[in-house]
């Protein structure tokens, strides 16, 4: 084992390999208070990469509702017994920008946990049966009571449910990589993509087993794995539509709801990915406590009991769910990009427009400003600009009814 | 390695004892996650296999049954088998010896595998399930096994390749059935129907969906054990250490099983000599090593989880009685 930082756990930990970040890091930012689980992300996935024979049970994008769908069946319960070792708490008292942002998790990851005890292989984890793949919308809907009799308000729900958006995490720290005895799985230095090498897999499903998320799936018909490919094709810029820049991918350019921004993270600021994830913190990792250092980012749903969201996001939670309440003039400029262009946005800018609106929400004050957000492609050509109100079209009378 | 954990949870402060941990480490490990090997290990065992030469015609039907006349008089040697224990991730250790015996009839060499395993594990298409298999390894070219030529018994090393022939249950199964290659409805017979009571349904049509082409990584990447029609139930390949196992490019190696109250029977053969530069040659007269490994799929055995022989054991190969 080596020593490797993972600032979301703002400490070191152990993993077979060292540290080795890529020049920039595949990421995406889903915002679940906007989703409404249609699906059709999961459908885009579908028809592009799992359509085929001996793939029916695969979903590489699925939405699951919480707190009881999962897919595979209760994936995240498990493996969280996994590495329980009673004390997996967070100390928030000393952070740093850096290294520790949401303070220091002092409990066990997939890794310590499997080390601890002694499980002679690098993580803890274990085959989901044929038959918890089944079903991937078990529990759609069903919302948890805790005081049946109480109506619920905001800020916090006591009857509540919330969609949560899945697919492969393109770990920093992959799992599936470290389980795999063969070295078939690889994290592509250019992009940090993570892919099953198709020729050099056997099958043994030692990544199914380890991966903390479920995202690697075993395919009965051809006897190896396969798993979310961050299609690549489309990040590479192979699509025509985007005309060489880099594009982002299938079941993020789908999004009905227009949750989910997807890009890279990196060293510059003024990218909308790497500012709200690293420096505004409203996006959080999922289950930062296996330790892989996943590169899908939520932002959290506000109306869910915290300490749920703190199990599953972290302590960055409350923060996050404030500044999500009441946006600054910055945030909710970046907030309009999502979903305003598919090829990939690696700059923004803000040009100040007049202010709009102001009021006071949980007794604080918004002022809401009409400015203009730009974004920029990979080369700096201009991708986008919208602003912050969207503009209003009015329908000529005479084409009320048409389509 | 385990106290490392708590303490390196504040990590930069603790440089120090990082350092000194690492030191630890390299004591134990030759790489992470792979122990050093003992002595022992490297000594070849002093039971010599007697590969026995035996006139006889191949049969029509290359099976248990036809081929296991000529081990009659063969003798053979007890492996003893054991957990794998030094690379991750570990596992194995439900069976604990196999016998096996060798005959050869001046062109071909056969190679006849025993061991008992009540379960018969003959299919790998569910994700839970894991089939049985049994491999034999020689180590590449002409080599002295002794204990100063540290040639690694478990999947051989840097610069001491080895060549593995590797029989699986579940090609057999593929071998015999349609298309070769037992599909997913061999495990899942009702998959599409379950909800469905209408034969003339328009949610499944069966000859639309079985035409469209299969869309595969592993069949695209020509992964051997992706393809329909490999005509063979054991695989050919090659080594370099932990991890580095290969599918040779070239098949030469094929077999046969037979399962009977829980003892498998398994027949390897190949040809003597082959044209292949990777492949292990055999000749008459001369000598050579084995090892190997048995996988017992209802413990979920697969890869490095596999009960293994530490030791290599040394074959010697009858001269061609000329008559
Ligand atoms: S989410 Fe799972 S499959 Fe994806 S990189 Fe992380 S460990 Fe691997
Ligand atoms: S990134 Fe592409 S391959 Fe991965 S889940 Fe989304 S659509 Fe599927």
């Amino acid at each position: 084992m080596t020593l490797v930082h993972n600032w979301h756990l703002g400490r070191r930990m152990e993993y077979p390999y060292f540290e080795s970040r890529p020049k920039r890091q595949f990421a995406a930012i889903f915002n679940i208070n906007r989703c409404i689980a249609c699906q059709t992300c999961t459908m885009a996935c579908k028809s592009a990469w799992t359509y085929n024979k001996g793939q029916e049970h695969m979903w590489w994008n699925n939405v699951e509702t919480k707190p009881y769908g999962g897919y595979p069946q209760s994936w995240d319960v498990k493996t969280l017994k996994l590495i329980d070792n009673g004390e997996n708490t967070w100390y928030t008292n000393e952070k740093d920008e850096k290294l520790s942002p949401y303070g220091v998790y002092e409990g066990d990851t997939i890794f310590e946990a499997a080390a601890k005890k002694n499980l002679n292989q690098w993580a803890v984890g274990y085959i989901p049966e044929d038959k918890e793949w089944r079903s991937p919308n078990f529990g759609e809907d069903v919302a948890k009571s805790n005081k049946p009799d109480e109506y619920s308000s905001l800020p916090e729900h006591s009857r509540w449910f919330f969609y949560i958006q899945r697919l492969c995490n393109h770990c920093t720290y992959p799992g599936c990589l470290a389980a795999c005895p063969r070295k078939a799985i690889y994290k592509r230095k250019e992009d940090g993509i993570v892919l099953i090498d198709q020729k050099r897999c056997r099958g043994y499903r030692k990544c199914v087993e380890q991966c903390p998320y479920k995202k690697p799936m075993f395919r009965g018909l051809t006897r190896v794995s396969e798993k979310c490919i961050a299609c690549y094709p489309r990040i590479e810029g192979k699509d025509p539509l985007t005309k060489g820049r880099p594009m982002e991918t299938r079941c993020m350019a789908a999004c009905v709801g227009q949750i989910r921004l997807q890009g890279f993270l990196d060293d510059n600021p003024k990218n909308p990915v790497t500012w709200l994830i690293r420096h505004d913190k409203l996006a959080l990792p999922l289950y930062p406590q296996f330790g892989t250092e996943p590169n899908i980012y939520y932002i959290p749903p506000r109306w869910a009991p915290r300490a749920y969201l703190r199990q599953m996001f972290g302590p960055g939670v409350d923060e996050a769910i404030e500044k999500f309440m009441v946006p600054s003039r910055e945030r909710l400029a970046v907030m309009s990009l999502f979903r305003m262009a598919q090829a990939i946005i690696f700059e923004y800018k803000i040009e100040e427009g007049p202010k709009v609106f102001e009021t006071v929400i949980h007794g604080k004050k918004f002022e809401m400003f009409n400015d203009t957000v730009i974004g920029y492609g990979e080369d700096g050509q201009e991708i986008l600009r919208t602003t912050i109100e969207e503009p209003i079209h009015i329908r000529d009378p005479k084409y009320l009814n048409s389509i | 390695m385990k106290n490392g954990i708590s303490l390196f949870k504040y990590g930069a402060s603790l440089l120090g004892i990082v350092f000194l941990s690492a030191t630890i480490y390299a004591a134990e490990e030759t790489a992470p996650g792979v122990k050093g090997m003992s002595e022992e290990e490297f000594t070849p065992t002093k039971e010599v296999l007697a590969v026995k030469y035996v006139q006889a015609d191949k049969p029509y039907h290359m099976d248990v049954e036809s081929l296991k006349d000529r081990f009659k008089d063969a003798k053979g040697v007890k492996v003893a088998l054991q957990k794998q224990d030094k690379a991750f991730p570990n596992g194995g250790g439900s069976v604990s010896s196999a016998e096996v015996k060798a005959v050869h009839d001046g062109t071909t060499i056969y190679f006849q595998i025993s061991w008992s395993d009540p379960t018969k594990n003959v299919r790998a298409i569910a994700v839970q399930e894991f089939r049985d298999a049994v491999a034999l390894m020689f180590p590449l070219g002409a080599v002295e096994v002794t204990p100063a030529e540290h040639f690694s018994p478990r999947m051989g090393d840097r610069e001491k390749p080895v060549n593995l022939w590797h029989w699986k249950a579940d090609w057999e199964a593929d071998l015999v059935a349609k298309g070769e290659l037992e599909d997913v409805e061999a495990q899942y017979p009702n998959m599409h129907d379950d909800f469905n009571t209408n034969p003339y349904s328009a949610y499944y049509h069966r000859e639309l969906i079985t035409s469209v082409a299969v869309l595969s990584g592993g069949r695209a990447a020509n992964n051997l054990l992706s393809q329909p029609g490999r005509g063979r139930t054991v695989e050919d390949l090659n080594a370099e250490g932990f991890g580095t196992l290969t599918t040779q490019d070239h098949q030469d190696v094929n077999g046969c099983s037979h399962y009977e109250d829980g003892t498998w029977t398994v027949i390897i053969y190949r040809s003597l000599i082959t044209e292949d530069p990777h492949d292990v040659q055999f000749v008459p007269g001369g000598n050579s090593y084995f090892n190997m490994a048995v996988w017992n799929g209802e413990e979920k055995d697969r890869n490095g989880q596999k009960n293994i022989s530490t030791q290599w054991h040394p074959i010697t190969l009858e001269r061609v009685a000329w008559q």
